[in-house]
C-alpha cells in the first residue's frame, strides 16, 4: 500500500511538472469548450421570434396590432412568424422548446384607446436571448408609447408588456457539448497517458529497474489506474467549471457520473496497456492511440448529437464504447434521468473491467 | 538454502538460457566470493547481461542452478531482490524527478529508510541534489544509478555496463564510486566490455564468450596464462639492430612498415642488457617503449577475435 502511496506521489509530480501533459489534458479540453461554444452558441443575431395576433376583427388583424407588428419588423431584429390565433399559445411554446414567444391579446385595439393595453411576452427564464429580445421589446413599446402620447398630453402607459415564464426542458448545445467533452476528456487521458507510460518505461528500461524491486507489477498497475482515474477527474473538474462560469452549465456530477469517469478511465488505460504490449515503440503506440480516438471523438456524438448523423455512421456509434459513456452522462448528468443511465453505465462498467484485467495481465515488465 | 556464514556470495551451476533457438548462455558455472569485484568481461552479445538478469531474477533461466546469498533464484527472489542493488544496463529513471526525489522513490519501494543526503555524498552528487534526472550529464546519471542501486544496503551489487558511453574522466569518477563500495564491504558483480576496466577495478575476472566462459582468475593471473610476453620497442633504429640483439639470445624482429625493431622480452632484466649492447656499438634508438601484455591479449589468444572484432556480428 505505501508503494502505491509512493508511486502515485511521484506519478503527480511528474505530471504536473511536465507542461506539455498538463497543457494537453487540461488546457486542451477548455481550448475546444471555449472554441466551440463560440462557434454554435453565440450564431443568433437576428431572432426567430413567434408572434399570436388574437386581436383580429372579422378575420383582419385590427390597425393597432399591425402597426405594432410592422414596429416590430422594423427593428430588423427578428424574424417574424405567425401563430394562428385558435392555438394555445404556452403549450405551442413548450411543445416547440421556444425560448420565447408574443400573444398580443384580443381587444388590444380597444385597450389601446383606453390606455390599458397589454402584450403578452411568454419566455424561458433560463434563456439568455430571451432577455435580450425582452429589452428590444420594451423600447419598442416606449417608442409606440411616446407615439401616442405626442398629443397635447403627458406621456402614458398606453400598452405595457406582460411577462410571462415558461420552463420548457430544454438543453443549450454547451449542455450537450459538455459531457461530450468530459468523456473525450477521460478517454484521451487515460489511453495516451498509459500507451505513453508503458511504452517509455519499457524502451528506457524503467520497468527493469522498477523490476528490481519489491514493487509487484500489479501494485504498479493499481497506482498507474488510480492515477489516470484521478486526472481524468481533474480534468472533469476544470470542464465544469468552465461550463458553469462561461456558459451558466447547471449540471452537479451524481454518483452514476461519478461511476462512468472512473469505468471510462479504467476503460481506455486498460486499451491503452493492450496496444502498448503489441506496438512496442511509443511513437507507433501513440499514433495508434490517435486511430482509435480520433474516429471515436466524432463517431460516438461527443461533438454533435448522433441524430443529426447519417445511418450508417449512427449504425458504427453503437459499437463504439465513448458512445455509451455519451449517452451515459448526458441522461444523467443533463437530462436528470439517471435511470436511463443505468443501462449505459453498466457497459462501459463490464467493458472497462475487461479491458482493464487484459491489459493487467498482459503488461511485462520484461521482454523474454 | 546455505548458511550465512557462507563465503560464497553466489554460485551458479551449469546455467543454460535459451531465446528460442538462441542459446545466449551455454552451460556456465562460477562462483563469487563475498567482498570481492567480480567481473565479467566479454563483447556485447557475449550473454554478460542475460547471465546478470537470470541471478537479478528477472528472468527464469532454462536450465541449471543459481544460488545468491545462499538463496535459490528460482524459490527465493523476494529474499533475494530484498539483498540486492542494481544498475541495469543503460540505466534510466524518472526524467522529471530531482536526484534526491528519486532515491526517495526507490528507498521507499524498499521500505529502506537508507540516509539519502549520506548516499548522494558517497556518489558526490551534493551539488546536484535537486538537479532533475533528465539535465544530468551522462557521468552523473550513472553515479545516481549507482546510489540508486544502495537504497536497500545491498550486500551485492550488480553494475551492467556502467561506464558504457562515458568520456575518460566520467569514466574515472564512476570507478572510484565502484572502489567505494568495496571498501564498504560489498560484493560488486560488474559487466563491461572495456577490458582496461576490468583490469583496474576487478579482484577476479571471468571472460565470456559467446554464451561461454573461457577463463578465470585475477587479472594478473590471466595475462600470465594466456597473454602474450611483454613487447620493448625501439623506435627509429638501424635494422642492424635485429642480428646485435639476436646475440644476447632474445627474439627481435624489424617491422619494416613503421621502421621499428620489436623486440619479445622474456624477463624484464632483458631490458638493461640491450640498452648496454646498443650503446656499446653506439647505435643510435630514438625512444624505447615497454608494452605490457593485456586482458585485451588475453582475450585475443583466447578467443582468436579483439574484444571490437568480437562485437562486430
Amino acid at each position: 500500500m505505501n508503494r502505491i502511496l509512493i508511486d502515485l506521489k511521484a506519478s503527480f509530480k511528474i505530471f504536473f511538472r511536465s507542461k506539455a501533459a498538463v497543457f494537453w489534458t487540461l488546457a486542451f479540453p477548455c481550448i475546444l469548450i471555449l472554441l466551440f461554444g463560440a462557434i454554435f452558441s453565440e450564431m443568433e443575431t437576428e431572432y426567430s421570434l413567434y408572434v399570436q395576433n388574437q386581436d383580429v376583427v372579422d378575420g383582419e388583424p385590427t390597425l393597432a396590432s399591425r402597426n405594432f407588428i410592422e414596429a416590430l419588423n422594423q427593428t430588423a431584429a427578428f424574424n417574424l412568424h405567425t401563430l394562428d390565433p385558435t392555438i394555445n399559445a404556452t403549450g405551442y411554446a413548450l411543445d416547440e422548446k421556444l425560448s420565447y414567444m408574443l400573444v398580443i391579446p384580443e381587444g388590444f385595439e380597444n385597450d389601446v384607446s383606453m390606455a390599458n393595453a397589454t402584450i403578452k411576452f411568454i419566455y424561458d427564464q433560463s434563456q439568455t436571448s430571451a432577455m435580450v429580445v425582452m429589452g428590444i421589446l420594451n423600447s419598442v413599446i416606449n417608442e409606440m408609447n411616446l407615439g401616442i402620447a405626442s398629443y397635447p398630453n403627458p406621456p402614458q402607459h398606453f400598452v405595457v408588456l406582460q411577462p410571462e415564464t415558461i420552463t420548457p426542458k430544454r438543453f443549450s448545445f454547451m449542455d450537450f457539448f459538455l459531457p461530450g467533452m468530459i468523456a473525450m476528456s477521460a478517454m484521451t487521458t487515460s489511453i495516451f497517458s498509459a500507451v505513453e507510460i508503458s511504452s517509455r518505461y519499457r524502451e528506457t528500461g524503467i520497468f527493469r529497474k522498477l523490476a528490481t524491486t519489491p514493487l509487484r507489477r500489479i501494485e504498479w498497475i493499481l497506482s498507474r489506474t488510480i492515477y489516470l482515474i484521478v486526472v481524468s477527474f481533474i480534468g472533469m473538474g476544470v470542464i465544469l467549471g468552465l461550463g458553469i462560469l462561461f456558459f451558466d452549465v447547471k449540471v452537479i456530477p451524481d454518483p452514476l457520473s461519478i461511476i462512468l469517469v472512473t469505468t471510462t478511465s479504467m476503460l481506455f488505460s486498460g486499451i491503452g496497456m493492450i496496444l502498448s504490449r503489441f506496438v512496442k515503440d511509443p511513437e507507433t503506440a501513440g499514433a495508434a492511440a490517435n486511430a482509435i480516438t480520433f474516429p471515436m471523438m466524432f463517431l460516438s456524438g461527443s461533438f454533435f448529437p448522433l441524430e443529426q448523423m447519417p445511418e450508417f455512421l449512427r449504425n458504427i456509434a453503437t459499437v463504439l464504447p465513448l458512445t455509451y459513456v455519451n449517452n451515459g452522462l448526458r441522461d444523467t448528468m443533463i437530462m436528470g434521468e439517471p435511470q436511463r443511465a443505468i443501462i449505459n453505465t453498466i457497459i462501459v462498467a463490464v467493458l472497462g473491467v475487461i479491458c482493464l484485467l487484459v491489459g493487467a495481465w498482459i503488461t511485462k515488465w520484461e521482454e523474454e | 538454502m546455505l548458511l550465512n556464514r557462507n563465503p560464497v556470495a553466489i554460485e551458479v551451476d551449469s546455467l543454460v538460457k535459451k531465446y528460442g533457438d538462441l542459446t545466449a548462455v551455454d552451460s556456465i558455472s562460477f562462483a563469487i566470493n563475498k567482498g570481492e569485484i567480480f567481473s565479467f568481461l566479454g563483447p556485447n552479445g557475449a550473454g554478460k547481461t542475460t547471465t546478470v538478469e537470470v541471478l537479478e531474477c528477472l528472468r527464469k533461466p532454462t536450465s541449471g542452478s543459481a544460488y545468491v546469498l545462499g538463496f535459490d533464484i528460482l524459490k527465493d527472489q523476494n529474499e533475494i531482490k530484498k539483498r540486492i542493488g542494481v544498475l541495469p544496463q543503460e540505466f534510466n529513471t524518472f526524467d522529471s524527478l530531482t536526484v534526491r526525489e528519486n532515491l526517495q522513490y526507490f528507498a521507499g519501494m524498499f521500505g529502506s529508510s537508507v540516509d539519502v543526503d549520506g548516499l548522494i555524498k558517497l556518489v558526490d552528487l551534493e551539488d546536484k541534489r535537486k538537479e532533475q534526472y533528465k539535465k544530468l550529464s551522462g557521468g552523473l546519471k550513472q553515479r545516481l544509478g549507482v546510489a540508486m542501486a544502495l537504497v536497500n544496503d545491498p550486500e551485492i551489487v550488480f553494475l551492467d555496463e556502467p561506464t558504457s558511453g562515458l568520456d575518460p574522466k566520467a569514466r574515472h569518477e564512476v570507478w572510484n564510486v565502484i572502489r567505494g563500495l568495496k571498501k564498504q564491504g560489498k560484493t560488486v558483480f560488474l559487466t563491461t566490455h572495456y577490458m582496461e576496466e576490468a583490469e583496474e577495478l576487478s579482484d577476479t575476472v571471468t571472460i565470456i564468450h559467446k554464451g561461454k566462459i573461457v577463463a578465470t582468475g585475477t587479472p594478473e593471473e590471466l595475462i600470465t596464462r594466456y597473454g602474450q610476453r611483454n613487447l620493448l620497442i625501439l623506435r627509429n633504429t638501424d635494422r642492424a639492430a635485429v642480428p646485435l640483439i639476436e646475440t644476447l639470445g632474445i627474439d627481435a624482429n624489424f617491422d619494416t612498415e613503421t621502421g621499428d625493431v620489436n623486440v619479445t622480452l622474456d624477463h624484464s632484466s632483458d631490458v638493461s642488457e640491450i640498452v648496454k649492447a646498443l650503446t656499446i656499438k653506439q647505435m643510435a634508438f630514438g625512444e624505447l617503449q615497454l608494452k605490457r601484455s593485456s586482458l585485451e591479449d588475453v582475450f585475443l589468444n583466447l578467443t582468436g577475435e579483439t574484444l571490437r572484432e568480437a562485437e562486430t556480428p
